[in-house]
């Protein structure tokens, strides 16, 4: 359980990486709570891996500060970094060694026993192919054995980058049930993908970076129902003009036979007071649950990621930006 | 630390390029053997049994085995870089330190391996063609000394090795560059610098590669096989050998060894992984 007193587990205060003219990772401060599964989201070059890679201690920051379970001096985050499990980007191994043998490094590292490498074999389903060669090994296994070289000696932050890249449906349910598994062990994960569904039913947290500037972050619950109204009336071209001038309004569009609108400040109230003020009297006024996908469109401008979410704007959904013309 | 370096002999046993390089020094080293044998059978006057064979055995194919651990280093080393293992090993816990500290590591081990291997084999067939019973002694001073001597140069080898693997992170062009400054790149430096300015010569002299070798001759260190190459140059109008002093030779090595391998660690943690 969580207690109050708990440090965060991440929390970087602008952290910045620039490489020459480019800057991969720009002023971003957020914080993981202890128990949390945090998605990290972003477009491809978003900066999500160099942002992990920074709090790894493997790309070394040009700016801004972090802390590990509250740790800052670099004793602090190498003793912290034993109680991380972590993969980046492709799973890393040494080809020419077993299954068993590329986790025995790991355990070595970790200064973990050989029962724990049976454990983790079996939790990932890896157990009867753990004498063959890692380069025999599809890349379905490959991120299998990744999985379970993070869980080795139990760590108390898993960070996860793509874990679910090139799984087949199957895999990527069985990946999610793992994921899933050890955030209710109590474990926080720091979950950085691609794939907005999986990250929508893994998570309870969610981040999503973009040209390495950290647009958003709430809790997954907060950001995918806060603000956004469904409107009906009789008169939808009427209810469609009065909340495009609304001050609040960021947005509006019509679904079907209703308007919806994402709110500033998600006061229902002064919404239907404002309508009423002008004749409009609303048959239906609530506040709807939108899905990762159309926070995540909204968020980054519809940069769109690898063809994981629709490409479409909410104006080419059919609706409007506030001023412009429906 | 200790875990770092039990990772590395997993690694390194398992690698099959350890095995491959190993036996082919190994059969390098019997085929070289066997021809001393049958010239030596066949020419009463050069014998080959010990101890008088340990020119034979530390002559200068002792070289070829610190060139194959030197590919080792690099292959044990820039692969780490290829397949991401060396950040995934600082991810799991390794600190920078620690990871660099089991590759240079080693450096040792592996000197010492490729230099066993030719006393091995070479000793062994030497002990075949040896008269027991005289009582001579097999193994001495000069041995020892030409051992050590011969052990600083397979570092000096093979530093210069790791120093290629972390700087260029990536085994072929690694491979490429240190083969090139081993076998002409250094010769023509210093050959240029030279002629350009002269009174840079006696540094130059003292350039890594040439300050190893000083100390891999066996003549240096034996004084009975000294004579005889003294001899051999005298009756062939050769230049005589000269003994060199060894101290200076060895200072020198110890300094380029632990320049290259601080050098190297510095160049290693200031790049991302």
């Amino acid at each position: 359980m969580t207690s109050v007193s708990e440090p965060p587990i991440i929390q970087t205060f602008g952290l910045s990486k620039r490489y020459r003219k480019t800057t991969a990772v720009d002023d971003v401060s957020f914080r993981v709570e202890p128990g949390q599964v945090f998605g990290f989201l972003g477009p491809n070059g978003a900066g999500k891996t160099t942002t992990i890679g920074l709090l790894l201690g493997i790309i070394t920051p040009s700016g801004g500060r972090f802390e590990l379970f509250g740790g800052a001096s670099a004793p602090e985050l190498h003793a912290a970094r034993r109680r991380i499990g972590a993969t980046l980007e492709t799973p890393n191994f040494y080809p020419y060694l077993s299954g068993r043998d590329n986790l025995r490094i790991v355990a070595n590292v970790k200064r973990r026993g050989s029962t724990e490498i049976e454990r983790v074999l079996d939790l990932v389903g890896l157990g009867r192919r753990a004498k063959h060669k890692f380069k025999a090994y599809s890349l379905g296994m490959k991120q299998r054995l990744a999985l379970a070289a993070t869980m080795l000696g139990d760590p108390e932050l898993i960070i996860l980058d793509e874990p679910a890249n090139g799984l087949d449906p199957e895999g990527m349910r069985e990946i999610r049930e793992i994921i899933r598994g050890l955030g209710e062990r109590g474990k926080t994960i720091f979950l950085s993908s691609h794939l907005l569904t999986e990250v929508e039913r893994t998570c309870t947290h969610v981040a999503i970076i973009q040209d390495g500037q950290l647009v958003r972050q709430d809790s997954v619950a907060d950001v995918t129902s806060h603000g956004v109204a469904g409107l009906r009336s009789a008169d939808l071209e009427a209810l469609a003009a009065a909340v495009a001038e609304y001050p609040a309004a960021r947005w509006s569009k019509r679904r079907g036979d209703r308007l919806v609108a994402e709110l500033e400040d998600g006061d229902l109230a002064a919404l239907n007071t404002w309508l009423a003020e002008r004749g409009i009297h609303v048959s239906h006024l609530a506040l709807e649950a939108r899905s990762l996908e159309d926070v995540f469109m909204e968020a980054t401008g519809a940069a769109g990621i690898d063809g994981a979410v629709d490409q479409s704007s909410p104006a080419e959904a059919g609706g409007h930006r506030l001023g412009e013309v429906p | 630390m200790g875990a770092a370096f039990r990772s590395e002999m997993r690694k390194m046993w398992k690698r099959p390029a350890t095995w491959v390089t190993l036996g082919l020094f190994g059969l390098m080293t019997v085929a070289d053997l066997i021809g001393e044998y049958r010239r030596a059978r066949k020419d009463p006057d050069d014998p080959f049994f010990l101890p008088e064979a340990w020119s034979q055995i530390l002559g200068e194919e002792v070289v070829v085995g610190f060139i194959f651990a030197s590919v080792l280093v690099i292959l044990l080393v820039a692969a780490e870089f290829n397949w991401r293992t060396a950040r995934q090993n600082v991810i799991d816990g390794l600190s920078k330190t620690q990871w660099y500290s089991a590759k240079v590591l080693l450096l040792p081990l592996l000197s010492a391996l490729f230099l066993a291997l030719r006393v091995a084999v070479g000793g062994s067939f030497a002990l075949a063609g040896t008269d027991l019973s005289a009582g001579a002694a097999l193994f001495g001073t000069a041995q020892l000394s030409a051992l050590g001597g011969m052990f600083v140069t397979g570092l000096g080898y093979t530093s210069l090795a790791l120093f290629a693997a972390v700087a260029i992170r990536s085994s072929g062009p690694a491979m490429a560059v240190w083969f090139a400054w081993f076998a002409f790149g250094e010769r023509l430096l210093v050959g240029g610098l030279g002629s350009l300015f002269e009174s840079l010569r006696p540094v130059l002299k003292w350039a890594p590669v040439m300050t190893f070798d000083r100390l891999r001759d066996y003549s240096q260190y034996d004084p009975e096989t000294f004579r005889r190459a003294s001899e051999w140059a005298a009756r062939h109008e050769r230049p005589a050998p000269e003994l060199e002093a060894l101290g200076p030779a060895l200072a020198g090595s110890l300094y380029w060894i632990v320049a290259l391998i601080v050098v190297g660690w510095l160049w290693y943690r200031r790049r991302d992984l």
